[in-house]
Formats: C-alpha cells, sequence, structure tokens
C-alpha cells in the first residue's frame, strides 16, 4: 500500500513541477535563457492569493487575480529584463535572471514580512478523502486537476489553432517560423503570458497546500523545475511534462528510502546528476 | 612517393541515411588532392570523419603509418592532421595575430603544464607575423577578424592551419564565397603549400580552381567514390559528367 | 590591528580567494558554476573533521584543498559531457547534493554543523595576515596563469570550442584544469574558514554563498584579475558601511547584477579597459 501511496503522492507533486517547467521550457525554446527569475513569479502568484483571498474572502477571485498579477509581471520581466540583452551570449541574461530573483525575494521580505502569511480560512489542506485506501487532501487533488485542465489546455490551443501551431513552430525554429509569417515577438509575449500565469497559479496551490506562504518559497520548486527541464531535454514540452511526474515520483521514494543519506531537495538534483552521467542530453532529449 | 594518409571503408549514417557508404582512397606526400563532387555528396561529412570531428560508424583512417581512426581531433592536428572548417570559425576574441599565435605556440599549448610554465609571445608573435605575412595579413595582424572581408578570413583560417606546421591539410571549400580575383590568389597560395612540405586534401566546387592546382581528383557522388585519377582523365568520364549534370 | 580590523581582513581574504578561484573557472575558462559553496563547504567540513581529530592546521588545509579539487575534478567531468546550458543547471544542483548530503550526516553535525573545532595556534592577529598572504599568493597565481599560454588556451577555449579544437588543444584537459584549479582553491578558502569561525553550519555554504561569490566575479569583470579583486573588497566591506547596506545586502546584490549586466556586461573592469583587461 505504501508503494501506491509514494506513487500517488509523486505524481500529485510532479503535476505541480509540471505547471512550474513548463513555463521555464517555453522560455527556453524561445530564447535559450534559464529564466531563473520564474522562481519570484512564483512566490509573487502565491502572495496574491493569499492576500487577495484573506482580503474579499473568495478564493476564486484570490487566484485570478494571482494568474493575471503573475501574467503581466511576466511580461514586464521579459520586455524590461530580458529584451534589452538579447544580443548578448547566454551568460548574460541569466546572471540577470539570477538578479532579478534576489530582487523579487527581498522585495516580498520588505513588502509581506520575513515570516510568512496564512491563508485566513483554509480547510482544505487538512479536509481529505480516501481514494482505494490513500488519503489525498482537497488541494491535492485540486492540483492534479488544475494542471491536468490547464495543461491539456494549453495542448489542444498549440495543437489545434492557427495561433497555437505558429507557437509551436516558434519554439521549434524561430527563424523558420519567422519567414511563415509568424510574429516571434508576439510569441515570446504569449510564453511570458502563459508560462507565468501557470506558475503564479502554482504558487497560489503551494500556499494553500503548505497553508503558508513565504518568500523564499519559490526557490526549492523553481530550481527543481530548472532540473526538470534539463531532465526533459531542454526545450522540449512533451519532454517537460514527462519528466516532471518521473521526478516527482523519485523525489517521493527518495524521501524515504534515501532519507538518512539526503534531504528531500537534494534527490531532485541527485537524479539529475545521475541521469546526466548516463544520458547527457537528458532523459528525453537528442543529441 | 609514398602513402601519407589513407581512409579505408568509411560509412556513417544519418537518421539511417548514408552520407558515406564505404569510401577508401589514399593521399600521397607532397602531392594536392582534389575531392569533388555534387552538393551532399558528403564531402564535408569524410572530411570531418578524417579530422576526428565526426566517428564512422565503420571503417578506418590511417595516417602516416598510423591507425588513428580512435584519435580525437586535437591529437590528429598534434600529429600534423590539420583541419580547416567550411564555415570559417576565428576566435573573434583575439586579434588576428592572436589567432595564428596560438597555434604558432602549439608546443607552449600541448599541455597545461608547459602552458603554465611559460609566459613569453615573442617567438610565437614573430613566427604568427611571417604566416600572416606569407598569406597577405601581414597589415590586419592587429585587427579583428570581426572587421576583416571574408577573402581575408578564409586566408587567417588556412594561416592559422598552416602555423600548426601540419604535415597534411585538409581544406573545406577555401574558395567558396570568393570573387574570382581573390580566389585565384588563394588558390596560388594553396598550390604553393605541397611545395613547403604540407600535403592537401582540398574539396571545392570551385572547378576551373581545381583543373588549375590539383595533381589528382577524386569525386565522390551520393557517399561512394565514383571515380578517381589525374584531373583531365576524370573529367573526360561520362558518368562524373552525368554525376555534376544530373544533380546541378 | 584590532580584532575587528582582523576579523574584516579574513573575510575578505577568504572571499577573495574564493572569488579568484571562480574566476579561474568561470571568467578564463568561460564554464558557468553556480555551486562554488558546495566546494568552499568540503574544504570547510574536511578541514574541520580532521582538525577536531587532532590534525594540525597545514594537514587539514592540504586535504580540505585536495578534497574540494578533487570532487571540482568530477564535476569538470560533466562539464565536457552535457551542452552549456545544463552545466549552469549541474553545477547548482552540485550545491544542493552537497547540503543536502551534509544536513543528515550525524557525524558531520547535521543542521548543526560542527562547532568547537580547535585554533590555528595564531593569534587573531597573525591568522588574519596569513589569510591575506594567501590571498595575495591567490591573485598572484591568477595574473600568472592570465598572461600565461595557459591563460591564452583558456581563452581560446572560452571564446570557441571547436576552433580551440583545430588548432590542437585538448579542450576537456583545460576545462578540467579550470575546474581543479577553481575548486580546490574554494577548497583552501574553506579550510581557512574553519580556524577563523571555529564553528561551521551547513546554511554558510548555500545557493546564495555561491550567488553572492558569482556576484563578486561578474561586477568586478568576469576574466579581470584587478576588476574582481577590487569588487570583492567593495562587496565584502559593503555591509559595514552602514546599518541599511547590511539589511538590503541581498536586495543591493540582485540590483548590481541586473544593473550591471544590462549597461556593462564586462562588469567594473569592462568599463576601464574595453577588451579582454589582464
Ligand atoms: N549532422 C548531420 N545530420 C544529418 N544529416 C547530415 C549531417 N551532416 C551531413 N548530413 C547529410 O549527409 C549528406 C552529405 O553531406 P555533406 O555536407 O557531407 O555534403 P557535401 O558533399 O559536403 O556537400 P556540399 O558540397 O553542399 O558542402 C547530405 O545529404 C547531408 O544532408
Ligand atoms: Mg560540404
Amino acid at each position: 500500500m505504501l508503494f501506491a501511496e509514494l506513487i500517488v503522492k509523486g505524481l500529485v507533486y510532479g503535476c505541480m513541477y509540471a505547471m512550474m517547467a513548463v513555463g521555464l521550457t517555453l522560455v527556453y525554446g524561445l530564447l535559450r535563457i534559464l529564466h531563473i527569475a520564474h522562481a519570484g513569479v512564483f512566490a509573487l502568484g502565491a502572495y496574491m492569493a493569499v492576500t487577495v483571498t484573506n482580503a474579499t474572502g473568495s478564493l476564486a477571485f484570490g487566484f485570478v487575480i494571482a494568474a493575471a498579477v503573475s501574467a503581466v509581471a511576466g511580461i514586464a520581466i521579459y520586455r524590461l529584463a530580458y529584451q534589452p540583452i538579447l544580443h548578448h551570449s547566454a551568460f548574460v541574461p541569466m546572471v540577470v535572471s539570477i538578479g532579478l530573483f534576489i530582487v523579487m525575494q527581498e522585495g516580498f521580505r520588505l513588502i509581506f514580512g520575513a515570516y510568512g502569511i496564512a491563508f485566513d480560512d483554509n480547510p482544505w489542506y487538512v479536509a481529505h478523502v480516501d481514494l482505494a485506501g490513500i488519503s489525498l487532501t482537497y488541494v491535492e487533488i485540486a492540483m492534479v486537476v488544475m494542471s491536468v485542465v490547464l495543461l491539456v489546455g494549453f495542448g489542444l490551443f498549440a495543437g489545434l489553432t492557427r495561433a497555437g501551431i505558429g507557437w509551436r513552430a516558434t519554439v521549434t525554429d524561430p527563424q523558420m517560423a519567422t519567414s511563415f509569417g509568424v510574429d516571434p515577438v508576439r510569441v515570446r509575449y504569449l510564453n511570458f503570458l502563459f508560462g507565468s500565469a501557470l506558475a503564479g497559479i502554482a504558487g497560489g496551490l503551494v500556499g494553500l497546500l503548505n497553508n503558508y506562504v513565504e518568500p523564499t518559497m519559490g526557490g526549492a520548486v523553481s530550481y527543481k523545475a530548472l532540473a526538470i527541464v534539463v531532465l526533459g531535454g531542454l526545450g522540449s514540452v512533451r519532454g517537460t511534462l514527462i519528466a516532471s511526474l518521473v521526478l516527482g515520483v523519485v523525489e517521493s521514494f527518495g524521501a524515504i528510502y534515501l532519507a538518512d543519506i539526503f534531504d528531500r531537495d537534494a534527490i531532485g538534483f541527485l537524479f539529475l546528476i545521475v541521469v546526466l552521467m548516463v544520458r547527457p542530453q537528458g532523459l528525453l532529449g537528442r543529441r | 612517393m609514398s602513402t601519407l594518409g589513407r581512409i579505408d571503408d568509411l560509412h556513417i549514417s544519418f537518421g539511417g541515411v548514408a552520407a558515406a557508404n564505404g569510401v577508401s582512397f589514399s593521399v600521397e606526400r607532397g602531392e594536392l588532392l582534389a575531392l569533388i563532387g555534387p552538393n551532399g555528396a558528403g564531402k564535408t561529412t569524410v572530411l570531418r570523419m578524417v579530422a576526428g570531428i565526426l566517428r564512422p560508424d565503420r571503417g578506418r583512417v590511417f595516417f602516416d603509418d598510423h591507425d588513428v581512426t580512435a584519435l580525437p581531433a586535437h591529437a590528429r592536428v598534434r600529429r600534423g592532421l590539420g583541419f580547416t572548417h567550411q564555415i570559417v570559425r576565428p576566435f573573434y576574441g583575439f586579434s588576428t595575430i592572436e589567432n595564428v599565435m596560438l597555434a604558432a605556440g602549439h608546443d607552449r599549448t600541448a599541455s597545461p603544464w608547459r602552458a603554465i610554465a611559460g609566459r613569453s609571445r615573442t617567438k610565437a608573435r614573430q613566427k604568427a607575423q611571417a604566416f600572416l605575412d606569407r598569406f597577405g595579413l601581414g597589415a590586419q595582424a592587429e585587427q579583428s577578424p570581426r572587421t576583416l572581408p571574408l577573402g581575408q578570413r578564409k586566408r587567417l583560417e588556412v594561416a592559422r592551419a598552416i602555423a600548426l606546421e601540419p604535415k597534411l591539410l585538409l581544406l573545406d571549400e577555401p574558395l567558396a564565397g570568393l570573387s574570382s580575383v581573390e580566389a585565384l590568389a588563394v588558390a596560388d597560395l594553396i598550390r604553393a603549400l605541397p611545395g613547403q612540405g604540407v600535403t592537401i586534401v582540398l574539396v571545392e566546387h570551385n572547378l576551373s580552381e581545381v583543373l588549375r592546382v590539383a595533381d589528382r581528383l577524386v569525386v565522390l557522388d551520393a557517399g561512394k567514390v565514383l571515380a578517381e585519377g589525374a584531373p583531365a582523365d576524370v573529367m573526360a568520364r561520362a558518368d562524373v559528367r552525368q554525376a555534376y549534370t544530373g544533380v546541378l | 590591528m584590532s580584532a575587528y580590523i582582523a576579523s574584516l581582513v579574513s573575510v575578505i581574504g577568504i572571499n577573495l580567494i574564493l572569488a579568484l578561484g571562480l574566476n579561474i573557472i568561470t571568467g578564463f575558462c568561460g564554464q558557468v558554476s553556480l555551486g562554488h559553496a558546495a566546494f568552499y563547504g568540503l574544504g570547510a567540513y574536511t578541514a574541520a573533521y580532521l582538525a577536531k581529530l587532532g590534525a594540525p592546521l597545514p594537514l587539514t588545509l592540504l586535504a580540505g584543498t585536495a578534497m574540494a579539487g578533487a570532487i571540482g575534478i568530477v564535476v569538470g567531468l560533466t562539464s565536457l559531457r552535457v551542452r552549456h546550458d545544463f552545466l549552469a543547471v549541474t553545477t547548482m544542483g552540485i550545491g544542493f547534493v552537497f547540503l543536502g548530503f551534509v544536513r543528515k550526516q550525524k557525524w558531520l553535525g547535521g543542521e548543526l554543523g560542527i562547532s568547537g573545532i580547535p585554533g590555528p595556534g595564531l593569534d587573531a592577529v597573525p591568522y588574519a595576515l596569513l589569510i591575506a598572504a594567501f590571498a595575495m599568493a591567490v591573485a598572484a597565481l591568477s595574473l600568472w596563469i592570465k598572461l600565461s599560454w595557459m591563460g591564452f588556451t583558456f581563452d581560446a577555449v572560452a571564446d570557441d570550442e571547436d576552433a580551440a579544437r583545430t588548432v590542437g588543444v585538448n579542450v576537456s584537459t583545460y576545462k578540467l584544469t579550470a575546474f581543479g584549479i577553481g575548486t580546490a582553491l574554494a577548497g583552501t578558502a574553506g579550510g581557512l574558514y574553519v580556524y577563523f569561525a571555529r564553528i561551521i553550519l551547513p546554511d554558510t555554504f548555500d545557493f546564495v554563498q555561491s550567488i553572492a561569490v558569482l556576484t563578486m566575479v561578474v561586477i568586478g569583470g568576469t576574466g579581470s584579475v584587478w576588476g574582481v579583486f577590487a569588487s570583492t573588497i567593495a562587496l565584502t566591506l559593503l555591509p559595514e558601511v552602514s546599518r541599511a547596506a547590511a539589511d538590503y545586502r541581498l536586495l543591493i546584490f540582485g540590483a548590481m547584477l541586473m544593473l550591471v549586466m544590462r549597461f556593462s556586461p564586462g562588469g567594473l573592469a569592462g568599463l576601464v579597459h574595453r577588451r579582454r583587461p589582464a
């Protein structure tokens, strides 16, 4: 029974990682930037969700605001931080991204305080249901449902609509897509809009899950999301989704069976390093 | 004449498509061998396998009486098997002369131990300047390669390779993109190399220059050697003409 | 020299060794590392563990240096195999794996680290001068490397690996050399830190520390010995200037990273010289 439970819990976390990692993959695929500041967007979403929900009493409203503010923040990051330096080598935008992430994290500390905020009314992170002997909280279920709905919605959009196909083409081969008349700048904005909204929602959900929102909460999640993006072969959405679930499960087992040797946050990276030793192109990447 | 380099039955395929399908030929000491063939024939691919940038699926590469198939590119360079890139690759962060200096000081860079032991660049600079002069780049020594027109970049690529003092040099389309006047000048520089002890394998589409400078031709088509021999004889063959006209 | 000055000198010296070491990896050889603090930690934990067993300072320092350098070369091996962008994430991962490991080791004190480390056998002032001497030696070594054929070859590897192979450079060996030297120096810094602080905590060697060292390198001018030297001293002294500067140290670091990259990607050195200064 423990076995099944570990898998299910791992998949739940995997869904959350997927919401984070897809945005990173889209940004990487298009601009070759390691978008570390995505962690800040995640925490921003969490803060928006908790403050707006507490102020208005409406969780739904809180999450809509979280998604919208995060999306706007993502677009602003692209426009103000990345766009002016895209002509430099990849090192420069990466360092800018690190700087931006630190500024955001310290900004949250100044504005919202160092000690974190809880939801005033959050019965969902304790209330749970039993599914075939495995107990899941409402928030965990919401995490799975939200990520599946949003990512499938994204998949349908990308696969079936004209704009979506242009988008996919641009992520795969920006030059080729441009010559077919897709506007690459619009695709970049769409990328940051969608990826950041997802990250913001993921942040809000993690805030609900722990009933706690703090300045540094983006760190561990987004570092792991970066590991996932690399595992998935950098720039491949399908690879990223699979790698998210794999990492969630590996971590969930590792946290039990390797508990005496490594802490939870190290396991994802340990897995990444072992995989890269064997397959330098990532789990699903091609050489 | 003795054989300096030989390839034996090289095969490689990309995604199931064979780019080289059993290529064998050899190059004699002191000759200028031209490797020609239509676009996509596999010339660059064969050259890259000889240089050690690509690993063949099957087959062997012999150089200077040794089997070098297992050696990486830089180790082949150290044994005297140099190459240039089809698309020139200068160090853009270096000045023109620094590009050549690094090659001229190749005994210094052979290992980190030797590299950290010495600082003086005077000798390498003198040697590099001499190579630049020889290739008509003496006046551009302190410029960045970015500021050089393509013709001069191509010369720099060859000068840098020559500064390594190779026994055999593989040149991939050194004349491409040059005006006919420039091409003539660069071809003359290349023609002079065998006399200076550098055997040449030249891949080139500019047939008039090839026929002017080459001692011998190897024609590649669809990953196979189609013909081999003296330029006039090879060019007279119907199947060679067919291979070119069939594609062009 | 007062005790306060001695401790400032010690901290500056240790940071100089860290930053100049990272500068050899990232600045000279062009290999990104976001996990430099892990090697600092490896040196510190090795030295602290041996010191507690009674080993003398020269031995612990040497062991810390060797341990960090050896693991550094192993990490360097991944840099040979993975794409450039992967390396940033892999080295970041090394940091988390290191921390995640020591935090769980009872014999290394777990979350509480190692305390009760014996002194260096020197008073604070002479010890600070010893650290300063090490830092000067590392600066001299950096300058020597930069001006030697090794520096020239590192430049080539950083500029274009394929072109470097064309001129017979064994790119792998040079990358491993850079990783080996840079991480070994971080280990030395860790060993020196142990006798200065007399207690080590896992969190001293976290991601933020790696980023702080990277900030010193980037602000000074990636690859410039003098630039990194100056910016390390300035950024280490920053929290001493005022209470506010201490409280907002990270905020200032982050903002500087963004602004410097935006307006002068060559760092301070890039403002002074135009191209590859010494
Ligand atoms: N890395 C690669 N991946 C996939 N296919 C490749 C690769 N390199 C070469 N090919 C294919 O192998 C064949 C031979 O290519 P190659 O570049 O060797 O030809 P070439 O004779 O040098 O042509 P050109 O005269 O145009 O330079 C071509 O069909 C090419 O598409
Ligand atoms: Mg070719």
